[in-house]
């Protein structure tokens, strides 16, 4: 497509940096609600004593996907924390570590020779039990996800390693250093789909990355690496689709109403970890990039403050302006440094005070134009922007609204740095 | 310490950051851009002496002082007074550029000597310059932004409210075809033939082409070609379309470097629908000569210099690309209409206002469907 706006990577630090495994917190703060869907409650209460891995709060509903204890040691509170996956304080719970490193009974696994003869459905409940969801920040439950109707037949399984957002090279490290178990990963969510034809969509900018998957998949049936020249926006799984397969899913269908599933490197790698490890999903890959000493991937656990991570690498906290979690175009800038870490949590992304870039306030839109040729869904934003400015959300519907991938194209490219972004999604809500 | 700085912390909506255009650099870029165009045309114009005694090139460099300047000054102090009004000070500055771009100077070297009544020489000029360039920052910009959106392109709302009352340049009326005083030809009917020895108007010339060379070629008498005048140098006419030439190289390097924030669309529109429909009136009218009515239609000054520098003002032209082709479209078909029928060789100004009103309809017309529908 023409219009797509291309926006710097600023990668180039961060991905030749390996993986590293970050220590585990003093005190743990897990948030009880990561998941899109149904609510999670506590099974626990202030003073047990629990341990890694342990199931600590769910949900009766099938369309979420419960947490679990990354620490062991004991509930010291449950009250209301800063949760970056709704941008308001949530419930957590607040577990001190003990330092034992005590373990719980790991979840049903299989082997990889028992993957064939595995029912689906037992494949669903371990990658459910393991409290997976998507890890490339939608946080849609992944067990409900994979459950495609029996009469809906998938054609293509889209594996995205675009990993589009600037700054983060978390996903670019897990197809670099454990293209094995990506391997073993896509081959359970290949069965759960009966088989369709599995394209692992990359960027050519990951160099490092592009031999090892080509290398590591090429013995699988059925299967091509693409690395394919894809912008930030094409990391949107109906944007990809239409780049690699295209066709523009229709508005209001689903991925898999067309015959086609995307997900997220990050994920397939949980899913492995959990079907053949006996995994729970309690940490993740996570870049620490920005105006940091060094930036870095690390392997946090779920629950660990930012601060906590932040002055472990020597970043000075009085010279930061904002912290931005999730990506520096669709994530979210931390109220407080105490917000723990989440599942979607894919990086963190330090900005250093700058004068220059507080002077460019924003003014009158002067109509140029440009969020409209920018778009990548072909909406016109600063319309839809001036309708929720003059509260006509109706007028904002009949815009096509709803349709927004909340990108965040149009406020990037915006010369007098209107919200617009913000605004379509306020008429979204 | 870390209590403190957490207190501090910016908290904005997503996303965090941001492309490196901002609308200053936009209208740094253009203002360049016009610049230079006047430059050429001071340069350009800098050997001819008009019959008040003033250096043409003199004369634009002092008019595009007075209106840059009054235009700065003015946005500045209204900024400090009121309070709603930013200070836009590239902006006003661009703004003054146009004024005296799209100001009609030079003397046309078929009226050397004869009284015509119009306000091209100094200093007459620089005070039609200021009172365009007052009234336009006044009304058409600082007063129409503050009621909401601009409606109309400011210069060319200004220099129409300033010289249709006062003086006959702007609008060349039937009337003065049918009395002959500007000798000005008309163009609906064949042009360009030499053969019958008077041209079409009857005004003496032996052919459009002729009357092209005697409007537009220099003063001092140096014989050029049609071509030549209309695409290299022009002695007369609006400022900013001196040299077709420049206003092309400076028009479209500002389209390469600004990429995509300038509406280059309007101005690729405008001149391919400008010369279709200028072909088409040729052989409607069964003109002998092609190219003459061509060469009109495209590079009198304010045809070349409105299609690069005020047909695309962002604020007065629609946002979608597809609705800035129909713009093009439409101020095309427009100008020449008014051109022909009416008479009007200030016809582009008029189709500029016209089309800068139908610009709110414009933007509620929706080709492009959105992604999935």
């Amino acid at each position: 497509m023409a219009n797509l706006v291309h926006i710097p990577e600023v990668k180039d630090l961060a991905r030749k940096t390996p993986i590293e495994i970050f220590p585990d917190p003093k005190i743990a703060v897990v948030l009880t609600n990561q998941q899109g869907g149904a609510t999670n409650t506590p099974i626990i209460k202030v003073g047990d004593t629990v341990t890694i891995g342990e199931k600590i709060a769910d949900a009766k509903e099938r369309v979420s996907a419960p947490i679990h204890s990354p620490i062991s040691g004991t509930v010291i509170k449950i009250e209301n924390a800063y949760n970056s996956c709704f941008e308001a304080p949530t419930e957590a719970i607040y577990i001190e570590n003990d330092g034992k490193k005590t373990k719980a009974k790991p979840l049903t696994s299989i082997t990889e020779a028992e993957l064939a003869n595995t029912k689906n459905e037992d494949l669903l409940k371990i990658i459910r039990e393991a409290g997976i969801i998507g890890l490339g920040g939608a946080g849609f439950p992944t067990s409900v996800k994979l459950a495609v109707p029996a009469d809906k037949k998938i054609q293509h399984l889209l594996v995205n390693g675009a990993e589009g957002e600037p700054y983060d090279t978390a996903d670019e490290r897990i197809m670099i250093e454990r293209t094995a178990n990506l391997v073993r990963g896509v081959r359970v969510v290949r069965k759960l789909l009966g088989n369709p034809k599995v394209i692992i969509v990359t960027k050519e900018s990951k160099v490092e990355a592009v031999p090892k998957l080509e290398e590591a998949f090429s013995k699988e049936p059925n299967t091509e690496v693409r690395a394919a020249h894809l912008t930030y926006q094409q990391g949107d799984a109906a944007m990809m689709q239409k780049a690699i397969l295209g066709y523009e899913t229709p508005a209001g269908k689903r991925s898999y109403e067309m015959g086609t599933i995307v997900q997220n490197v990050a994920t397939i790698n949980a899913i492995a970890n959990a079907v053949f490890e006996g995994e729970p999903l309690i940490s993740r890959v996570t870049t620490l990039n920005g105006d940091v000493p060094k930036p870095k991937n690390l392997q946090v656990k779920i629950g660990t403050p930012v601060k906590e991570i932040l002055s472990a690498n020597n970043v000075n906290l009085s010279t930061l302006s904002s912290v931005v979690v999730g990506g520096v175009l669709m994530g979210t800038a931390l109220q407080t440094l105490d917000a723990p870490i989440t599942k979607r949590t894919s990086s963190i992304i330090c900005f250093a005070k700058d004068k220059a870039k507080q002077a460019q306030k924003t003014t009158a839109c002067i109509h140029c134009g440009r969020c409209v040729s920018a778009c990548p869904v072909r909406l016109q934003p600063v319309a839809i922007h001036n309708a929720v400015v003059k509260g006509n959300f109706e007028l904002a519907g009949k815009l096509w609204a709803n349709d927004c991938i909340a990108c965040g194209t149009c406020s990037y490219v915006c010369p007098v740095r209107l919200p617009l972004s913000h605004n379509v999604k306020m008429a979204k809500q | 310490m870390s209590n403190e700085s957490s207190n501090e912390l910016v908290v904005n909506p997503a996303p965090h950051i941001h492309g490196s255009m901002t609308k200053d650099r936009m209208m740094q870029y253009t203002f360049i851009a016009i610049l230079a165009v006047t430059i050429v045309s001071a340069v350009l114009w800098s050997d001819v002496v008009t019959p008040s005694g003033w250096n043409l090139g003199l004369t634009v460099a002092i008019g595009t002082l007075i209106a840059v300047g009054l235009a700065v000054a003015i946005d500045f102090l209204i900024g400090k007074v009121t309070s709603d009004s930013e200070v836009n000070t590239w902006s006003a500055a661009v703004f003054g550029l146009i004024v005296i771009n799209c100001f009609t100077l030079g003397f046309p070297s078929m009226a050397m000597g004869m009284e015509v009544g119009v306000p091209v020489e100094a200093p007459l000029a620089f005070f039609y310059i200021a009172l365009i360039s007052i009234i336009g920052i006044v009304v058409f910009k600082k007063v129409a932004s503050i009621a909401g959106r601009k409606l109309v392109n400011p210069a060319a709302a200004a220099k129409f409210l300033v010289l249709i009352p006062t003086t006959f340049t702007t609008l060349i009326t039937s009337w003065h075809l049918s009395t002959g005083m500007l000798m000005v030809p008309s163009l609906a009917g064949p042009i360009g033939s030499p053969a019958d020895g008077l041209g079409t108007a009857g005004n003496g010339y032996a052919s459009f082409g002729a009357y092209l060379q005697g409007c537009f070629g220099s003063p001092n008498g140096t014989e050029a070609s049609v071509e030549s005048i209309m695409l290299l140098t022009k002695y007369h006419g609006w400022v900013g379309g001196a040299s077709s030439i420049a206003v092309i190289i400076a028009g479209v390097a500002l389209f390469v470097v600004g990429r995509k924030y300038f509406k280059w669309k309007i101005t690729a529109s405008y001149l391919i629908a400008m010369a279709a429909t200028s072909l088409i009136f040729s052989f409607i009218f069964g003109d002998v000569d092609l190219i003459t009515r061509l060469l009109f239609s495209l590079f009198a000054g304010s045809s070349i210099f409105l299609a690069f520098f005020m047909a695309t003002d962002p604020a007065t032209t629609p946002f979608s690309g597809t609705g800035q082709i129909i713009f093009g479209v439409g101020l095309a078909i427009l100008t020449i209409s008014i051109q022909t029928f009416m008479g009007f060789f200030g016809g582009s100004l008029l189709a500029l206002l016209i089309m800068n009103l139908l610009v709110p309809v414009i933007d509620k017309v929706r080709i492009n469907k959105p992604f999935g529908r």
